[in-house]
C-alpha cells in the first residue's frame, strides 16, 4: 500500500519532535555537564588567569615569560594543570590557565556555544596581559585549543597586538581521527549527543555527553583552520611554532602535523614538528587517565622541560 | 534499421573516422557490440578534498544488454585540492562495475561497486611512519543522464567502507564522498 503524504508529513514531525527532546541521562552529582559542578576558574578566577592574579605586576614579573595555556574541545583548565604546577615548582615563567567559553559550566552552555565564543577568552586574556605590560607571552594550545590559537593567527585578530613570541601545540586537531565526524550534520540530530567514556578521575573535569550542535561547531573549526592552512598561513616574523604530535591518538588524526608542516611558514621557514611515541591525546594530561606507564611520564617531562626552555629561548 | 557498418575492409584512416562518427548516430549506438565511455570524474570527500581525474568504462552488448559496465579510474587531489595549494597530494586507483537500470532510457539510476589502491604523499620523512596506503572498497548509487549525442552525465553519491583514523589506515580516505563523471561513449 502507497505510503501516503499525511503518513510520511507524521513520520517526519515524530522524527523531528523525538531528535529534539533527545537529552542526556546526566548526574548533577558527578557530571561537569550538570548544574552543580563548574570549572573552579569560574568562581576563582584568581588562582587560573594571570591577569586577575597580578592586578599590579612587579618589572620582574613583568619580563618573566608568560604561557596562556588553552585546553581541548570537552575538557576544562583541568588538562593543563598539570604543566601549571610544574612550571610554578620550578619558577621559570608564568602561567594563565584559560577556560573556553561554553566550557566548565554545563550541557546546555555548551550545546549552545560557537567556536568563536569557545575562541573568545583565549583574545581576552591575552590581551589583558598585553596591555598590563607583560613583555614575553606564548600560547600553548592542546588539542582543540591548539586549533583555535591558529584560527586566531590565521584570521588575524591579534594583528594590532604584540606578537607572540612563540606558539607550542599538544596534539592539535586539524583531522579527527573518528571520521565520522564528517557526518554529524546527518547523524547528529537524530543522535542528539554523543556520551564519551571518561575515567573516573575525569569526571567533573570533562563534560561526558557531547551535543551535536558542539560537534558541528567543531567540525566548522576543523574546516575552517584546515583550508586556511591548504592557503597558507604565515606568523609574524619571529614568531616559531612547535608541535608535538601523539603517533597513535584516537582522537586527533596524527595525519594533522603533516597539514600544519605544510600550511605554516615561520619567518625561520618551516614550524619544528615533533612525532611522540604515546598512545595518548593529549599526552601531557596524565592524571585523568587510569592506566599512565612510566614512558608516558618521561615523555611529559621531557616536553614540559623543552617547553621551558623554548620560553626562555634556548 | 541496423546499417553494414562492417569496417573490416575500410582504409584504417576511414575506419578510424567511422569509429569516431558512428556515435554521433544514436540510433547505430546500440546496434554494436561494444561500448566504451572515455571522459572525466570530479569528486569531492564530504568535508574534505576535491579529488579529479579520468575514468574509462566498457561494455558489451551481449552482457546484461550493455547494463554492465567495467571500468578503471584515476582520481588524485593533484588536479583538485592539491592544486596549487597545501592539500595533501593523493591517488585514488579504482576498478569499478557498474549496472545501469532503465535499459536504454534518458534517465538511468545506476549502482557501482569500487575496489582499488589509496596512496597519500607524505612529502617528508618524519611522516613516513604515519599510515598512508589503503585497499579502496566502496559503494555508489546514482544517476545517469543520456543526451541525443554520446555525451553521458553520471552524479552519484559513494560511501567508503574503508576509511582511515590514522593509525591503521590513512587519515585522509574519508566515508562519504560524491562525484560527477561526464563521459563520451564510442560504440564499436
Amino acid at each position: 500500500m502507497p505510503l501516503h503524504f499525511k503518513t510520511l508529513g507524521f513520520i517526519a514531525l515524530l522524527w523531528l519532535t523525538t531528535a529534539c527532546n533527545l537529552s542526556p541521562d546526566i548526574d548533577d552529582a558527578i557530571d561537569l555537564d550538570g548544574t552543580q559542578i563548574y570549572d573552579p576558574s569560574l568562581a576563582h578566577p584568581e588562582q587560573y588567569l594571570l591577569s586577575y592574579q597580578h592586578p599590579a605586576p612587579t618589572s620582574d614579573q613583568l619580563n618573566l615569560p608568560v604561557a596562556i595555556t588553552v585546553h581541548g574541545f570537552s575538557a576544562s583548565t583541568w588538562e593543563w594543570d598539570e604543566f601549571c604546577q610544574w612550571s610554578h615548582d620550578r619558577g621559570q615563567l608564568l602561567t594563565s590557565q584559560v577556560l573556553l567559553g561554553g566550557h566548565g559550566i554545563d550541557y546546555q552552555a555548551f550545546k549552545t556555544a560557537s567556536w568563536g565564543e569557545w575562541q573568545r577568552p583565549i583574545l581576552e586574556e591575552y590581551q589583558r596581559l598585553e596591555a598590563m605590560g607583560y613583555k614575553h607571552l606564548y600560547l600553548a594550545g592542546s588539542s582543540t585549543g591548539a586549533t583555535l590559537i591558529l584560527e586566531l593567527m590565521a584570521s588575524g585578530k591579534l594583528a594590532g597586538s604584540q606578537r607572540p613570541e612563540s606558539i607550542i601545540m599538544i596534539d592539535p586537531i586539524i583531522i579527527p581521527s573518528n571520521k565520522f565526524l564528517s557526518l554529524v550534520g546527518f547523524v547528529g540530530p537524530i543522535m542528539g549527543f554523543v556520551e564519551t567514556p571518561l575515567d573516573e578521575a575525569e569526571n567533573g573535569h570533562y563534560y561526558k555527553y557531547r551535543p551535536h550542535e558542539a560537534l558541528n561547531q567543531l567540525l566548522r573549526l576543523t574546516d575552517r583552520v584546515r583550508h586556511d592552512l591548504e592557503d597558507d598561513i604565515t606568523l609574524p616574523p619571529g614568531t616559531t611554532l612547535t608541535v608535538y604530535k601523539s603517533l597513535r591518538d584516537a582522537s586527533a588524526d596524527p595525519v594533522s602535523a603533516l597539514l600544519l608542516y605544510k600550511g605554516i611558514s615561520t619567518s625561520a621557514g618551516k614550524p619544528t614538528v615533533k612525532m611522540v611515541d604515546s598512545d595518548l591525546h593529549v599526552f601531557t594530561y596524565l592524571k585523568g587517565s587510569n592506566n599512565v606507564s612510566e614512558h608516558d611520564k618521561t615523555l611529559q617531562n621531557q616536553t614540559f622541560m623543552e617547553m621551558e626552555a623554548i620560553m626562555h629561548g634556548r | 534499421m541496423q546499417r553494414d557498418l562492417n569496417i573490416k575492409h575500410r582504409h584504417p584512416l576511414c575506419s578510424i573516422l567511422l569509429v569516431l562518427w558512428m556515435p554521433l548516430w544514436p540510433g547505430m549506438v546500440w546496434a554494436q557490440s561494444h561500448e566504451i565511455n572515455v571522459g572525466v570524474r570530479l569528486q569531492k570527500s564530504l568535508h574534505l578534498y576535491w579529488e579529479n581525474g579520468f575514468t574509462l568504462h566498457y561494455a558489451h552488448t551481449g552482457v546484461l544488454r550493455g547494463d554492465l559496465h567495467a571500468g578503471l579510474t584515476y582520481a588524485t587531489s593533484r588536479w583538485g585540492s592539491a592544486w596549487h595549494s597545501n592539500a595533501i597530494r593523493q591517488d585514488q586507483y579504482l576498478l569499478s562495475g557498474t549496472y545501469y537500470f532503465r535499459h536504454e532510457k534518458r534517465w538511468q539510476p545506476f549502482i557501482r561497486a569500487n575496489t582499488g589502491y589509496f596512496w597519500a604523499d607524505m612529502e617528508e620523512a618524519i611522516f613516513e611512519v604515519l599510515p598512508h596506503q589503503s585497499l579502496l572498497l566502496s559503494a555508489e548509487c546514482g544517476i545517469r543522464l543520456r543526451f541525443r549525442t554520446p555525451l553521458r552525465v553520471a552524479p552519484s553519491l559513494g560511501y567508503n567502507f574503508i576509511t582511515g583514523d590514522g593509525i591503521s589506515g590513512p587519515g585522509t580516505l574519508y566515508p562519504i564522498f560524491y562525484q560527477i563523471t561526464m563521459t563520451y561513449a564510442f560504440a564499436f
